[in-house]
C-alpha cells in the first residue's frame, strides 16, 4: 500500500460504519482474481500498468502456472468516495458521519467447486458479495452453489457481468442481443435469490437491480466497468434529469425517440431502447472505431467521452489502445467501490441480522447482544475460519472475523474448538494471544488491537484449534455456528511414504495438512491406514502434493482413489431384533427401518437438527413425513456425531431406569452410525426404534460396558434383517461444449453409469450445456475422457448432490455392492465375507 | 466335571475343605479376579494350594467362556470365586451355558458379604434389597439405588450397599474402538460411597427421609483379621478414612432392635 501505514489502516478499522467485508465468488475462470487485481490497482497495491496480468491474490506457484485460485486471500484496500456520490448512502448505519474513506477488507475465493470450502470458509467472515458471472456463458453451476451459500449466511450479493470484452470482440453480439443476454443473467441471479431468501425478510431487499447500480458490467481484463450510474451522470446535466431517475430510465422496458424527443414504454420502429442506445452504443462506437483503425474517427470520439491518450501510449492500436481507452473512460476500479461502498452492507447494519445465524447460544446473551450491535466494548466474540500457512513451516495464522469486542495483542482468550459445550471443559483453552495481524495478500503486517466489524489473523492459536473456532473473553460464551460445507469429502486416498522410516514425518505431514485446509479430512484408521479424503480429484490432486512438497516433505505413495460410500436398510427388519449384554442381565428389543425420502437431506440441511425444540421437531416430522408424533417427541439422538442423518428412537413404554442407560445406548448408535454391519462405512437414512428393554436391577451391572456393546450389536442386527443397501455418492455435472460435442458427452457418460437429464443451449451462443448426474466413482479421469471424446471442446464441472443406492443386495454374492463392500473391507483390514447375524442376535 | 468353588472372603484359607479336595484335583483352576478379590494376591492362593491357577477376567468370564465349559465336558475345571459363586456376584449364565452343552456342574458354596455384613449387628432377617454404588462419571451419574435406599428405609429394613470396584474395566473412550486400554484399577471407599450419596440427598427436589445425618456402618475387609466396622452419620462418614478395599456400606433402618442397637454401640 502505497499511502498506507498500518497507523492509518487502525484506524479506519475504529469507523465501523465504513468497513465493508466483502468476497468475490463466480464459477471457475469468470475472472474473479482478475478482477480483483483491478480493484487492488485501484486501491494502490500494485501499479496501474499491470493490472490484469499479475493475479495478485494468487499467492501460491501452482495457482500462477494453471491460472486458477485454490486458496482464499484476503486483502484490505482503502477507498474514497466523492461528496456527490455520498447521497446514495441512505441509512445512517452505513457511514461515520464526516467520513468519505473506507476501509474494504475484500477475499477472493476459488471458483473450482472442489474448493467451495474455502468459499464457504469466506463468506463466514465477509457481509457482502460481489458475485461475478461470465456475461458469455451465463449463471453456472458453480455460481449457483456458491450464491445459494451466501444468501444462506445472509451475504448480500451484488452482480458484476465479466468479460463484455469477448462478448463484443470474439461474438460480435448486437447491442440488443447484449442487452437481453444481460437481462437474463440478471433474471438468472434473481431466480436464485429468490429461491432462497425474500424480499421481507431481515436482510430487506437483497435482489439486484441494474438501474438501482447493484449490478456493473465491463472486463476485467481490460480493467474497465460501469454500472449505471456511470452513465447516468454523463447524461443528466444534459437531459437535466435527476440522476435516481435517470438510471431507472436506462434499464428495462424505456425507449427513447431520437427525433421526437419522448420517451416511451414500447419498441416502436422509431425508437430505441435507452440502455442500448445511451450506455452500449457509445462503446460500441470505440470498440469499432478502434479495432478498424479509423484514426480520424477515434480522435473525435475520444474527445467526446473526454479521454486524453498519455503521451507514452500515443503509438499504441489495436487491442492494446482500446484497452487503455476504455480503462481510462470507464476504470473498473472506480466503478466497482462505488458499487460496493454503497451496495454492500457495513458490518453494523450485517451483524444486526446475522446475529441469529452466527450464534448458537441465547439471543440475549452478552455475546450475542455484543455482535447485534458491531460493539467493540462488548466481550470479545471472534470467528477462526481457517488456517493460513506461515513461512514458519508446520505453523499457522488463524485467520478469522471479530464480531464483538476487540482481539489484542498479548490478551488472554478462551478458544474454544467446534465440541465445545458450555460449562464443560472438552476443546476449551484459556491462552494469551501472541500476536494479531493483519493479512493482505502475500503479506502480512503487525498490528496491535482490532476492533469488532474486521478481519485479521492470529498468531499461536493454531496449537489450540483444528481448523475452526470462537475465540472469546466472555467466560459463559457459546460457539459461534460452524460453518455447513455445500461438497463433501467423498474422494479419498491412502497414503503411505516411500521410505518406512518417514511414517512420523506423514503423520507429523497429515496434521497440517488438515489444518491448511477447511473441508479435507485426514483419517488414521485403526487398521494403521492414512485416509486423505477430498471433493473431487483435482482437491485431492492439491492436497496431496501440498502434503509431499509442503507439510511431510517426503516422497509418498498413494493408492487409487475410492469412494466412501454409505449403509443404509431398504425395509423394516424382518423380525424383533434381541441382543443381550455380555453378563446376560441386559436385554435390548430394536428394530430398524428405512427414513422416508427426504428426511435425510432435511436433517443434513439442518432442517431438522438435534437442537431443534422437541416439540416443533416432532410436529414437523408428523406433518411432512406422517411420524408418529408421540414417538417423534422421543427421539434420543442423532448420528454418526450427534447431527447424522440416522436417528434413535425411543418406542418403549414404562421401562424402569431406562434413563440411566441412555447415555450408553446413545454412545452405542454413534459407534454403529460411524461404523456400519457391512463394510463400516457410515449409516444414512436409518432410522431404530427401541421397543423394549429389560435390565438388571442394579445400576453396576449395567454400565457403559455392558449397555455400550450390547446396542451396537442390536443395531446390527437390525441392520441386517432390514434388506441392507449401499448408497453411493452422486455429482451434478454440468458440461458446457459446442454442439458438436454433444453426442461424444453422451458416449462417455453412457459408458460411465450416467445420466443426462437437462439439455440446452446458452441463449445467444453457439454453446450448449448440458447437464448429467454421475456417479462419484465413475469420475475419476473422466475430465481427460470426455475431453479425448469430443476433441478437447468439452469441459465439465462436477460438484457432490446426492446420495443414492447402489442398485443390488450386498449380501448376494457377485452383485456389485457385494464386490464393493468386499473390497470395503480388505482395504479396513476387515474379516472377508459377510458379517454373521447370529452373531449379533440372540436367542431369547 | 465344571466346578464354582465360594473362596470366601478373608484369607487363602477360607477355601472350605471340599473345594480344597476339587482344587488339588481338577485339570485347569481359573481364579475370577474382577467382581471382588482376596486381601491376599494369586501367589499366595498358588501356594497354598500347592498348584498354578489361570486369571479369569470380565471378557473371558463373559465372552469366552464357552471354550472353557466346552472343554470341561472331557476334563475336570473349576472356577474360583471370591465370597460365595452364586452371592453377590450371579454366574447363573455360566450354568445355564453349561447346562446348554450338557457339561456337568457343581457348585461349593462359601461365605459371601451377602450373610458376612451380619457382623455389625444387623439381623440379616431385616435387610431390604442390596444394592451397589457405582463409580459416577462426568455424564453418567445414576442415583437409581438411591431410591432403593429410600425404600427399604420407608419399611423399616437395612440396606447393604456393595462398593463399585474396576479391577480391569476398559476406558469409555476405548470401549467404541477395537483395541481396548484399561482403566486402572480401583474401588469404591465408603467415604466416596457417602459422598455420592450425600450429592443426590442435596440435589433432591424435596426432603428425603434420609438426611445427612442418617446413620450408616462403614465395613472393611470383612473376614479379614483387620476388618474394621465404624457406625457414624453419613456426613460424617465422607471424611472417614477406613484402610484398603474392598469397603462395604450399611444404611440401617430408622427402627432398630434394641439388640441391634446394643452391638452397633461398639463401633460408635
Amino acid at each position: 500500500m502505497v499511502n498506507f501505514t498500518v497507523d492509518e489502516i487502525r484506524g479506519m478499522m475504529d469507523k465501523k460504519r465504513n468497513i465493508r467485508n466483502m468476497s468475490v465468488i463466480a464459477h471457475v475462470d469468470h475472472g474473479k482474481s482478475t478482477l480483483t487485481d483491478s480493484l487492488v490497482s485501484k486501491a494502490g497495491i500494485i501499479a496501474n500498468a499491470r493490472a490484469g496480468e499479475t493475479r495478485f491474490t494468487d499467492t501460491r506457484k501452482d495457482e500462477q502456472d494453471r491460472c486458477i485460485t485454490i486458496k482464499s486471500t484476503a486483502i484490505s484496500m482503502y477507498f474514497e468516495l466523492e461528496e456527490k456520490d455520498l447521497v446514495f448512502i441512505t441509512n445512517p448505519d452505513q457511514r461515520e458521519k464526516s467520513e468519505k474513506g473506507f476501509l474494504i477488507n475484500l477475499i477472493d475465493s476459488p471458483g473450482h467447486v472442489d474448493f467451495s470450502s474455502e468459499v464457504t470458509a469466506a463468506l463466514r467472515v465477509t457481509d457482502g458479495a460481489l458475485v461475478v458471472v461470465d456475461c458469455v456463458s451465463g449463471v453456472c453451476v458453480q455460481t449457483e452453489t456458491v450464491l445459494r451459500q451466501a444468501i444462506a449466511e445472509r451475504i448480500k450479493p451484488i452482480l458484476f457481468m465479466n468479460k463484455m470484452d469477448r462478448a463484443l470482440l470474439e461474438l460480435q453480439l448486437e447491442s440488443e442481443e447484449l442487452y437481453q443476454t444481460f437481462q437474463r443473467i440478471v433474471e438468472n441471479v434473481n431466480v436464485i435469490i429468490a429461491t432462497y431468501s425474500d424480499d421481507s425478510g431481515p436482510m430487506g431487499e437483497v435482489r439486484v437491480d441494474p438501474s438501482k447500480g447493484s449490478v456493473g458490467f465491463g472486463s476485467g481484463l481490460h480493467g474497465w466497468a460501469f454500472t449505471l450510474k456511470q452513465f447516468a451522470e454523463m447524461y443528466a446535466d444534459k437531459f437535466k434529469i435527476d440522476l435516481v431517475k435517470l438510471m431507472n430510465r436506462l434499464w428495462g422496458e424505456n425507449f427513447f425517440n431520437a427525433t421526437t424527443k419522448k420517451w416511451s414504454k414500447q419498441k416502436d420502429n422509431d425508437n430505441k431502447r435507452s440502455f442500448c442506445m445511451y450506455v452500449l452504443d457509445p462503446i460500441y462506437k470505440v470498440f469499432k472505431a478502434i479495432m478498424n483503425f479509423q484514426k480520424e474517427e477515434i480522435d473525435s470520439l475520444l474527445k467526446k467521452i473526454g479521454v486524453t491518450i498519455k503521451h507514452e501510449d500515443a503509438d499504441k492500436d489495436g487491442k492494446a489502445l482500446l484497452k487503455v481507452v476504455m480503462r481510462t473512460w470507464l476504470p473498473a476500479g472506480e466503478a466497482l467501490l462505488q458499487m460496493i461502498a454503497i451496495h454492500l452492507p457495513s458490518p453494523v447494519v450485517a451483524q444486526k441480522y446475522r446475529m441469529e445465524m452466527l450464534y448458537e447460544g441465547p439471543h440475549d446473551d452478552e455475546a450475542a447482544i455484543g455482535i447485534k450491535n458491531c460493539d467493540p466494548e462488548a466481550p470479545l466474540m471472534m470467528y477462526v475460519s481457517k488456517m493460513v500457512p506461515t513461512s514458519d513451516k508446520g505453523r499457522f495464522y488463524a485467520f478469522g472475523r471479530v464480531f464483538s469486542g476487540k482481539v489484542i495483542t498479548g490478551q488472554k482468550a478462551r478458544i474454544m474448538g467446534p465440541n465445545f459445550q458450555p460449562g464443560k471443559k472438552e476443546d476449551l483453552y484459556e491462552k494469551t494471544i501472541q500476536r494479531t495481524i493483519l493479512m493482505m495478500g502475500r503479506y502480512v503486517e503487525a498490528i496491535e488491537d482490532v476492533p469488532s466489524g474486521n478481519i485479521c489473523g492470529l498468531v499461536g492459536v493454531d496449537q489450540f484449534l483444528v481448523k475452526t473456532g470462537t475465540i472469546t473473553t466472555y467466560k459463559n460464551a457459546h460457539n459461534m455456528k460452524v460453518m455447513k460445507f455445500s461438497v463433501s469429502p467423498v474422494v479419498r486416498v491412502a497414503v503411505e511414504p516411500k521410505n518406512p522410516a518417514d511414517l512420523p514425518k506423514l503423520v507429523e505431514g497429515l496434521k497440517r495438512l488438515a489444518k491448511s485446509d477447511p473441508m479435507v479430512q485426514c483419517i488414521n484408521e485403526e487398521s494403521g491406514e492414512h485416509i486423505v479424503a477430498g471433493a473431487g480429484e483435482l482437491h485431492l490432486e492439491i492436497c496431496l502434493k501440498d502434503l509431499e512438497e509442503d507439510h511431510a516433505c517426503i516422497p509418498i505413495k498413494k493408492s487409487d482413489p475410492v469412494v466412501s460410500y454409505r449403509e443404509t436398510v431398504s425395509e423394516e427388519s424382518n423380525q424383533m431384533c434381541l441382543s443381550k449384554s455380555p453378563n446376560k442381565h441386559n436385554r435390548l428389543f430394536m428394530k430398524a427401518t428405512p427414513m422416508p425420502d427426504g428426511l435425510p437431506e432435511d436433517i443434513d440441511e439442518g432442517k431438522v437438527n438435534p437442537r431443534d425444540d422437541f416439540k416443533t421437531r416432532a410436529r414437523y416430522l408428523g406433518e411432512k413425513y406422517e411420524y408418529d408424533v408421540t414417538e417423534a417427541r422421543k427421539i434420543w439422538c442423532f448420528g454418526p456425531e450427534g447431527t447424522g442423518p440416522n436417528i434413535l428412537v425411543d418406542c418403549s413404554k414404562g421401562v424402569q431406569y431406562l434413563n440411566e442407560i441412555k447415555d450408553s445406548v446413545v454412545a452405542g448408535f454413534q459407534w454403529a452410525a460411524k461404523e456400519g454391519v457391512m463394510a463400516e462405512e457410515n449409516l444414512r437414512g436409518v432410522r431404530f426404534n427401541i421397543y423394549d428393554v429389560t435390565l438388571h436391577t442394579d445400576a453396576i451391572h449395567r454400565g457403559g460396558g455392558q449397555i455400550i456393546p450390547t446396542t451396537r450389536r442390536c443395531l446390527y442386527a437390525c441392520l441386517l434383517t432390514a434388506a441392507p443397501r449401499l448408497m453411493e455418492p452422486v455429482y451434478l455435472c454440468e458440461i458446457q461444449c459446442p454442439e458438436v460435442a454433444v453426442g461424444g458427452i453422451y458416449g462417455v457418460l453412457n459408458r460411465r453409469r450416467g445420466h443426462v437429464f437437462e439439455e440446452s443451449q446458452v441463449a445467444g451462443t453457439p454453446m450448449f450445456v448440458v447437464k448429467a448426474y454421475l456417479p462419484v466413482n465413475e469420475s475419476f479421469g473422466f475430465t481427460a475422457d470426455l475431453r479425448s471424446n469430443t476433441g478437447g471442446q468439452a469441459f465439465p464441472q462436477c460438484v457432490f448432490d446426492h446420495w443414492q443406492i447402489l442398485p443390488g443386495d450386498p449380501c448376494e454374492p457377485g452383485s456389485k455392492p457385494y464386490v464393493v463392500v468386499q473390497e470395503t473391507r480388505k482395504r479396513k483390514g476387515l474379516k472377508e465375507g459377510l458379517p454373521d447375524l447370529a452373531q449379533y442376535l440372540d436367542k431369547l | 466335571m465344571f466346578y464354582l468353588i465360594g473362596l470366601g472372603l478373608g484369607d487363602a484359607k477360607d477355601i472350605t475343605v471340599k473345594g480344597l479336595e476339587i482344587v488339588k484335583k481338577c485339570d485347569k483352576v481359573f481364579l475370577e479376579g474382577y467382581t471382588s478379590i482376596l486381601t491376599v494376591g494369586q501367589e499366595v492362593l498358588e501356594t497354598f494350594y500347592g498348584r498354578p491357577l489361570i486369571v479369569a477376567d470380565r471378557d473371558l468370564c463373559e465372552s469366552n467362556i464357552d471354550d472353557i465349559l466346552k472343554e470341561a465336558k472331557v476334563k475336570d475345571i473349576a472356577l474360583l470365586v471370591v465370597g460365595d459363586p452364586l452371592g453377590a456376584t450371579t454366574h447363573t449364565d455360566m450354568l445355564l451355558r453349561a447346562k446348554e452343552f450338557e457339561v456337568e456342574t457343581q457348585i461349593v458354596h462359601n461365605a459371601s458379604i451377602m450373610n458376612a455384613v451380619s457382623c455389625c449387628g444387623l439381623q440379616l432377617y431385616n435387610f431390604g434389597e442390596t444394592v451397589s454404588i457405582p463409580y459416577w462419571t462426568e455424564t453418567w451419574k445414576p442415583n437409581s439405588f438411591f431410591e432403593k435406599i429410600l425404600g427399604n428405609y420407608k419399611r423399616n429394613l437395612h440396606t447393604l450397599c456393595l462398593l463399585d470396584i474396576k479391577v480391569k474395566e476398559p476406558t469409555e473412550e476405548s470401549i467404541t474402538k477395537k483395541v481396548r486400554q484399561y482403566m486402572d484399577p480401583k474401588f469404591m471407599s465408603v467415604k466416596e460411597a457417602a459422598r455420592q450419596i450425600i450429592q443426590i440427598i442435596e440435589n433432591h427436589s424435596d426432603e428425603t427421609d434420609i438426611t445427612i445425618d442418617t446413620l450408616a456402618i462403614g465395613l472393611s475387609r470383612v473376614g479379614a483379621p483387620d476388618q474394621k466396622i465404624k457406625a457414624m452419620a453419613l456426613k460424617d462418614m465422607q471424611k472417614l478414612e477406613l484402610g484398603p478395599p474392598l469397603h462395604s456400606l450399611v444404611i440401617p433402618a430408622r427402627n432398630l432392635h434394641p439388640l441391634e442397637l446394643d452391638y452397633l454401640a461398639q463401633f460408635r
